[in-house]
Parts: structure tokens; C-alpha cells; sequence
């Protein structure tokens, strides 16, 4: 049996999506003047850690793959709860797409010696959801994905999660070590603790790792590591709509009986 | 990197998902597109449709009569229910024996568990929830999703490593009618894991409700207006005789389960009237739901971005408006009477 979990959670500073606006004219995207903010989906993760630090007295060291002003997250995630954090970043990540960065984060991982890595469903700015079976994949690890709830079963060395599967529910007991990735909106993430709060933004200063301390071969990652690549962008073509605002429920059931859809 | 001879890659596989004999509809529908993508292909590769399950030789034969040319079947009790550890050996295995070119995956939850654990020690270049798929004229893979909530469609292709992956978001494609006249091969693979080598274990699964809103002809759907009641949705649902969707919102609050999410991370849907209740317009959500015939938007709030992506709109409580349209449907035995 293992003696007291060490659970590390990966979390992502992203653009606001509610920021990013589209050049109406060039139909490019203006990323860079969105506010960045912790990836929403990666509150339910930091949720999921901490119940498991009130549960089983686990340690939480967060950690996000990024560039310095990426720090913020982890300033936050200090305060929710989380008894450590690290920014892992390095020029050679550049570029990389969910193959070495799943790798990354394995190595990661494994630095901090976990028994559990926890993470958000998907990032908004990319919305994949692949890193978090990748780093399974990588670690050759267990794997919990879309998960609504936890129970920490430290007597059996396992963690038993229930699923959210396709028209219903799986309750699933997975050997540790395991990664587990949270279905956004799954829990009731918990507010920052005053003293918390003060204590990281005031002393905390998070733990520096690079690609070298992570072991990790600048070969293995970055753009040239990538095995995809993004072939052009085009704009979708806008559908085209009557856009008649009626004004009585009369009318609208007259147009919707005209249109002969019911 | 390891170099990748990629000549050496052949075939377009489709994971055929399957749970306790159950097919997920989208599996069909990545033949159907697949096959379409075989007129690009040489004359010697093949579709095979990848079945791994216990007992599924059914599933096997209505595989090849809905297009695929061999089926490779993995059938084991070790594969019900799904699990990512021994499919992912399983695959991983069939990948370095036989080498396929591309291969398609469902993107629904258990088809992108699985597509993140398998594209991994394949080293494949693994693209998510397509809505597009073709081929370039060398050959490779062009997988098109959308990006930044629908307003630009991005084409994803791997060069340099195989097998290409993609997971495609159900709904997106038409499935082919079932043929039994079809012939095709199929062909029974060993079983390349062993229970004492799993490290998961599905204690209960609980699958009630696996309605499919991507076949519905019409769809009411309820966004964060609805404030967690859904009972106008559901009275007008009933009313049109529409199946119930939502938007992420929605689901994200648990007022409604996932399977029926529209949208970008959802499903795609086409029905012949759409009617959006209390739904913003967010484009993440309008990306899956744009090629409805007929779209109605009931919200209170004027500068709601649904009302320029809709054909009628309402302004007004969604609560009223939904009681009074039932209302209106109910009181006419023929629609066409409430024209009078």
C-alpha cells in the first residue's frame, strides 16, 4: 500500500474565449488581446486534487507547461489549496502539438513521483482532450477519463471513479498509479482561502523545471516532434437565415406551421 | 523521431464501437465516408472495419454490409466492457503487424478515451473531432475541424508518421443503407491481451437513455436560459414530437446529460426544424447545428447572437413562450390550422 498519495495536477493558461474576436475584414482571429485565464475545465480538476487532499491527506503539487506569464495559474492554484506548484517551460516545447506535450507532462509527472495525475477534460483553446490519455499512454498508467466523481481507496492501492459514458454512467476501480481527467462542470470547485491567497501572492514562488532537469530529450518535443501540422485555415461559410423577429407566439407558430416542419 | 516509411502504410481502418452489442451510429457513419475516400486510395488497399468486443460476430457481418471490405475482429470476453488498457494493447498490436494508413475513430466519449491512448505509442498523428475529411493529391490525410468556435475550419494533416488518426464528431456524415448483399472478409485476429495484465475494472455500467438526436427530425433545445427547469423544453418537445438536445451550458451545469449535447465537443445535428430555448448563440454551438432547415430562436434578451442565426425569433420569457406554443400546436389536431 502507498503511504501517502503525492497527486500532481496539470493546469493551462488560456486566451478568454469570450475575448478572442475575429477581424470581421481579414477573418484572422485576435488572440493576443484576449485576457488570459486559467482553462475553465482545469478548476474541476484542481477541485478533484484538493478533495483528495481532504480525503486521504494526499500531497497537490500543481504544474503547467508554459511560457513565464504563465505563472498566474499556479499563484492560483496555491491559493485554492494546492501545496506546491511548478512551471515547466523551456524553448524547446515550442511549437508542440498533444504528442510531446502528453510527453512532457508524463515526464513531469513522474519527476514528482505521483501516485495520481489529475486533469481538466480539454482545454478551451484547443479543445482535444487527448493530452490526458496520452500521458496514460506514455507512463503506460491507468486511465479515468470524463470523470464525475472519485473515491480514494488507499487500502487497496486503487482509485475508484464513476464515468460519465455515453448515454450513461460506468463506476470503474483503476490500479495506481493513475491519470484521471475531470468532466468540466463535474464538481463544485471551492473559493480561494484568504490566508491562502495572501500567502501566494505574496511568498509563493513556484518551482522552475526545464526540459533538461525533466530528462526530457529536446529532440522528443517541440514543432519538429510534432507528428501534425496545421495545413491552412479557411473561413466557414455563414449560413443564411430569414432572421424574422415576430412578435406575437401566433406568429412564430404560423411560420413555424408554413415552413411545414411540423 | 523515429523515421517512418510511410509507403509502407496501407488501408483505411474504422473503429467500430460497440458496447454489449450495440453499435454507436457514428461507426457507420465513418464507413460510409471512408468508403467514399477509397476513390482517392490505390486499387489494392482496403476498408477494414476494426471490431474488438465479446460475442460480436453480428456486428461483424453488418460491418461489411455497410461497407467495410474486411473486418478484423478481436472477440474476447476481456473486451465487454470497453476498457482503454486492453483495447489500446489490442490496437497497438494489430497497428505494428499491419501497418494501416488512416484510421477513424468516433468522437464520442469512449472514441476519444481511446484515440488519446492508442494515437500515442503509435506515434500517429491524431486529429480531434473532425468535421471534415478528404485526401491531397500525395496522398495524405486532410482533416478538417473547426477552430475558434466554427468561424474557421482548419486542415490538419501528418506528413511524416502513420497511422493518420481522427476522431469525427458523430452526425457529421450519412451512413449507408445496410446492404446484405455485400461481400467482404472476416477475419478473426488473436487476442493480444491477458485480464492479469489490466490495470482498470468496471465494477457497474448503467446505460439507460442512448436516444440519438443526430437522427431527429426535429430538435428543441435548452440553453443556460432554462436555469436548470427543463419541463417547458421538454412539454414543447413533446408538442413537435422533437427529441430534447442542449447546448454546453446546459450540460456543463448537469441539468442534462452529455449524449445530448449539440455543438463543438457534442454532436452535430440536421433536423428539419431546430428551436433553440434560451440558448445564446454561442458559435461553438451554432457549428452543430447550422445545417438545420429551420431554425427558431426563443430568448429574452434582443442582442442574443441566436437571433442572426436563426430564421424566427422571439423575444420574450422563455417559460411563457414555450407554454404558449404547446399551447398553440396543442389546440390544432392539423398544424396547418393555426394558420386560420
Amino acid at each position: 500500500m502507498t503511504d501517502n498519495w503525492t497527486v500532481v495536477v496539470g493546469i493551462k493558461q488560456v486566451p478568454d474565449e469570450d475575448d478572442v474576436t475575429i477581424d470581421p475584414d481579414t477573418g484572422t482571429l485576435n488572440r493576443a488581446e484576449a485576457a488570459a485565464i486559467l482553462n475553465p475545465p482545469d478548476r474541476n480538476a484542481l477541485e478533484a486534487a484538493l478533495q483528495l487532499k481532504d480525503e486521504v491527506g494526499a500531497e497537490v503539487i500543481a504544474f503547467t507547461m508554459g511560457p513565464p506569464t504563465a505563472t498566474p495559474v499556479l499563484d492560483l492554484a496555491v491559493a485554492l489549496g494546492c501545496d506546491d506548484a511548478a512551471l515547466i517551460s523551456d524553448m524547446a516545447f515550442a511549437g508542440s502539438d498533444t504528442w510531446p506535450t502528453s510527453l512532457t507532462l508524463a515526464y513531469a509527472t513522474e519527476y514528482f513521483d505521483a501516485d495520481v495525475g489529475i486533469f481538466g477534460e480539454e482545454t478551451t483553446d484547443s479543445s482535444t482532450g487527448q493530452v490526458p490519455p496520452g500521458i496514460a499512454a506514455h507512463l503506460d498508467w491507468a486511465q479515468l477519463t470524463y470523470v464525475e466523481d472519485l473515491d480514494p481507496r488507499p487500502e487497496d492501492d486503487q482509485l475508484v471513479a464513476t464515468r460519465d459514458v455515453e448515454g450513461g454512467h460506468e463506476v470503474v476501480a483503476a490500479d495506481l498509479p493513475v491519470i484521471v481527467a475531470v468532466g468540466y462542470g463535474d464538481n463544485e470547485p471551492r473559493p480561494a482561502g484568504l490566508h491562502r491567497k495572501l500567502y501566494a501572492e505574496t511568498e509563493f514562488e513556484p518551482i522552475e523545471l526545464d526540459a533538461e532537469e525533466l530528462g526530457i530529450d529536446p529532440d522528443e518535443v517541440g514543432l519538429d516532434a510534432s507528428p501534425t501540422q496545421v495545413g491552412g485555415m479557411d473561413t466557414a461559410d455563414p449560413v443564411e437565415r430569414e432572421q424574422k423577429v415576430v412578435d406575437s407566439v401566433e406568429d412564430l407558430a404560423a411560420a413555424i406551421a408554413e415552413e411545414g416542419v411540423v | 523521431m523515429p523515421e517512418v516509411d510511410v509507403d509502407e502504410y496501407k488501408d483505411i481502418w474504422v473503429f467500430i464501437e460497440e458496447h454489449a452489442g450495440e453499435v454507436a451510429p457514428v461507426s457507420w457513419e465513418l464507413l460510409a465516408e471512408a468508403k467514399q475516400l477509397m476513390d482517392e486510395k490505390p486499387d489494392d488497399e482496403e476498408l477494414v472495419a476494426l471490431v474488438i468486443g465479446s460475442d460480436v460476430d453480428d456486428v461483424a457481418e453488418e460491418a461489411i454490409a455497410r461497407g467495410a471490405d474486411r473486418v478484423l475482429v478481436a472477440d474476447d470476453p476481456i473486451f465487454e466492457p470497453y476498457r482503454a488498457d486492453p483495447y489500446g494493447k489490442q490496437f497497438r498490436e494489430l497497428v505494428a503487424e499491419r501497418k494501416p494508413d488512416i484510421a477513424l475513430i468516433g468522437g464520442t466519449t469512449t472514441g476519444r478515451d481511446f484515440a488519446g491512448r492508442v494515437a500515442v505509442p503509435t506515434h500517429a498523428g491524431l486529429t480531434a473531432d473532425c468535421t471534415q475529411l478528404g485526401i491531397d493529391d500525395e496522398g495524405h490525410l486532410e482533416a478538417g475541424r473547426p477552430a475558434f468556435g466554427g468561424n474557421v475550419v482548419a486542415t490538419i494533416k501528418c506528413e511524416a508518421h502513420r497511422p493518420q488518426m481522427a476522431t469525427i464528431r458523430p452526425g457529421v456524415f450519412e451512413p449507408l443503407d445496410r446492404d446484405e448483399n455485400r461481400e467482404g472478409e472476416i477475419e478473426h485476429v488473436d487476442v493480444a491481451v491477458e485480464e492479469d495484465e489490466t490495470v482498470t475494472e468496471v465494477l457497474e455500467r448503467e446505460v439507460g437513455d442512448t436516444a440519438d438526436i443526430t437522427d431527429a427530425d426535429r430538435i428543441v433545445a435548452a440553453g443556460g436560459g432554462v436555469e436548470g427547469d427543463l419541463s417547458p423544453v421538454e412539454r414543447l418537445a413533446e408538442a413537435l414530437d422533437a427529441e430534447v438536445a442542449a447546448s454546453r451550458k446546459a450540460v456543463d451545469e448537469g441539468w442534462i446529460q452529455h449524449a445530448r449535447q449539440v455543438g463543438q465537443t457534442g454532436k452535430t445535428v440536421r433536423p428539419e426544424l431546430y428551436v433553440a430555448v434560451g440558448i445564446s448563440g454561442a458559435v461553438q454551438h451554432l457549428e452543430g447545428m447550422n445545417d438545420s432547415d429551420v431554425v427558431v430562436a426563443i430568448n429574452n434578451d434582443p442582442n442574443a447572437p441566436i437571433f442572426d442565426h436563426a430564421d424566427y425569433g422571439i423575444v420574450g420569457d422563455l417559460f411563457e413562450v414555450c407554454d404558449e406554443l404547446v399551447a398553440a400546436f396543442e389546440d390544432a389536431d392539423d398544424p396547418q390550422e393555426v394558420l386560420a
